[in-house]
């Protein structure tokens, strides 16, 4: 039984990091960003990962791609798909020395 | 079941311990157009808390202070600078000048609540001191101006602040037969103008920093640079206090944005940001050196000492949606609550008195 529910934890972490690892992942330790500048293609995601000491607040207000993660403990990981081609600039609302350029490509 | 742990996947570069990653929310309706998915919340395998030798480390004190590429220092902008600063006749009335408001005897404010402005008229919040603003990268309560260049203009053309309109300061000055070789000394070839008069402001002001204090000795390896109290409160401070998550590193702050449920209806950053719920209420985290000369504290100027600045974070204010997530009852015994006073204490240095300059006639 024990074997049955380690194989199948397998499976499903093994499916999800399959998934996971499609997107390139931004991360947030020190306050900082992992990349001051990412591209990405039209419909592809971004996987924002909280692995700082405190809450970040990842957002943009850049037109046709817009959006607002709300305050995120450590330990949260949420993607965030563009569909907008242009430049899109991410920064945590709370620390606004966090700051990245995003391109969207088409 | 048997709770055993799945085990360790590296991912990313980062160690990361699964276990049974949860869905915290369905994709939320974001209110632009990139799309939101569900986020997960993971068990993320965190640094060994440092030792107190590394710990120390990351306080220690800068030995230069940094200045703009395009506005590097000279000793001729910041003499210029400094005669501006305390210029009065950079005020329609001709009664303020920057260092009204920000001077030298108040820890580099002005020790009131609220600034007093044109008329004497009260203004909306505490005047923040510029010392250490050379390591600041967002300038006003709000973060609304982004260099030491625009602050310095801010005041000056405020109606409720100097009052004073650009292009009739610029003649004023113009009229002042003394300035004229300071601005060329300072600004070889482009003279006097409202960028270079900025720029000498920002270049002075830039020169004003806490200089060192026991605690930097003690960080320096002097254990009888402060008490055992005070070292009790630097434990708290970076410990059940939670203080240096804001105000984290040497100069006690990394100018984040938070709501800490104060009793005040002004909305801070909320203004510039209407939608985010987090920036209602959210002010700079402001630095703590030179704290004690800089009473009274917070935006509103409403605490008149350190003991109740530490009650306040001990209870957490009001409880609601735009507080900060790290904001909540502490549980502090009277004994803590003193030694974080006591730690406070060891950020002031013995500031060289500044001279007030001759000006320009």
């Amino acid at each position: 039984m024990r074997k049955l529910i380690l194989l199948t934890l397998a499976i499903v972490a093994g499916l999800s990091a399959g998934a996971l690892a499609a997107t390139q992942m931004v991360h947030q330790q020190g306050r900082m960003f992992s990349a001051e500048s990412l591209s990405v293609r039209k419909g592809d995601a971004l996987t924002f990962l909280n692995d700082d000491t405190v809450p970040h607040n990842i957002m943009s207000t850049s037109p046709g791609n817009e959006f607002n993660l709300g305050s995120q403990p450590p330990g949260s990981m949420t993607d965030v798909t563009f569909k907008t081609a242009g430049n899109v600039q991410v920064i945590c609302a709370i620390h606004p020395r966090m700051k990245m350029m995003v391109t969207v490509t088409e | 079941m048997a709770g055993s742990r799945f085990g360790r996947s590296v991912l990313f570069g980062t160690v990361i311990v699964l276990t049974g990653a949860g869905i915290l929310g369905l994709a939320t309706v974001s209110f632009g157009a990139a799309t939101i998915g569900p986020t997960h919340k993971l068990d993320l395998v965190q640094k060994p808390a440092s030792g107190i030798d590394a710990l120390k480390a990351q306080y220690k004190r800068p030995s230069t202070i940094p200045f703009p590429k395009d506005n590097p220092y000279t000793p001729e902008k910041a003499a210029l600078g400094k005669k501006l600063y305390f210029d009065t006749r950079l005020s329609l009335t001709s009664a303020q000048s920057c260092a009204s408001c920000h001077s030298p005897g108040f820890g580099w404010g002005d020790g009131l609540a609220v600034g007093v402005g044109h008329g004497m008229a009260k203004l909306g919040r505490h005047s923040p001191t510029i010392i250490n603003a050379a390591w600041s990268s967002i300038f006003m309560w709000d973060g609304r101006l982004p260099t030491l260049e625009d602050q310095a203009l801010g005041p000056i053309q405020s109606p409720g602040e100097m009052n004073m309109q650009i292009d009739q300061l610029m003649d004023r000055l113009a009229s002042i037969p003394e300035y004229k070789p300071l601005f060329e000394a300072a600004f070889p070839g482009e003279g006097m103008k409202v960028a270079t008069l900025a720029k000498a402001i920002a270049t002075y002001e830039r020169t004003v920093v806490s200089e060192r204090a026991p605690f930097d000795a003690w960080i320096d390896g002097d254990e009888k640079a402060i008490s055992e109290e005070a070292k009790g409160g630097f434990a708290l401070f970076n410990g059940k206090a939670q203080c240096s998550y804001c105000h984290e590193g040497w100069n006690f702050t990394n100018e984040g944005f938070q709501d800490i449920g104060l009793s005040s209806d002004d909305v801070g950053r909320g203004k510039f940001l209407p939608d985010v719920i987090k920036m209602q209420h959210a002010f700079k985290t402001p630095g703590l050196r030179e704290i004690s000369r800089r009473s009274p504290y917070m935006h509103d100027g409403s605490m008149a000492t350190l003991e109740e600045v530490v009650d306040h974070y001990d209870h957490g204010g009001t409880d609601r949606p735009s507080r900060s997530d790290l904001i909540k009852p502490l549980g502090l015994t009277s004994q803590e609550k003193s030694d974080l006073v006591a730690f406070l204490r060891t950020l002031n240095s013995d500031l060289t008195p500044t001279a007030v300059p001759v000006l320009p006639r």
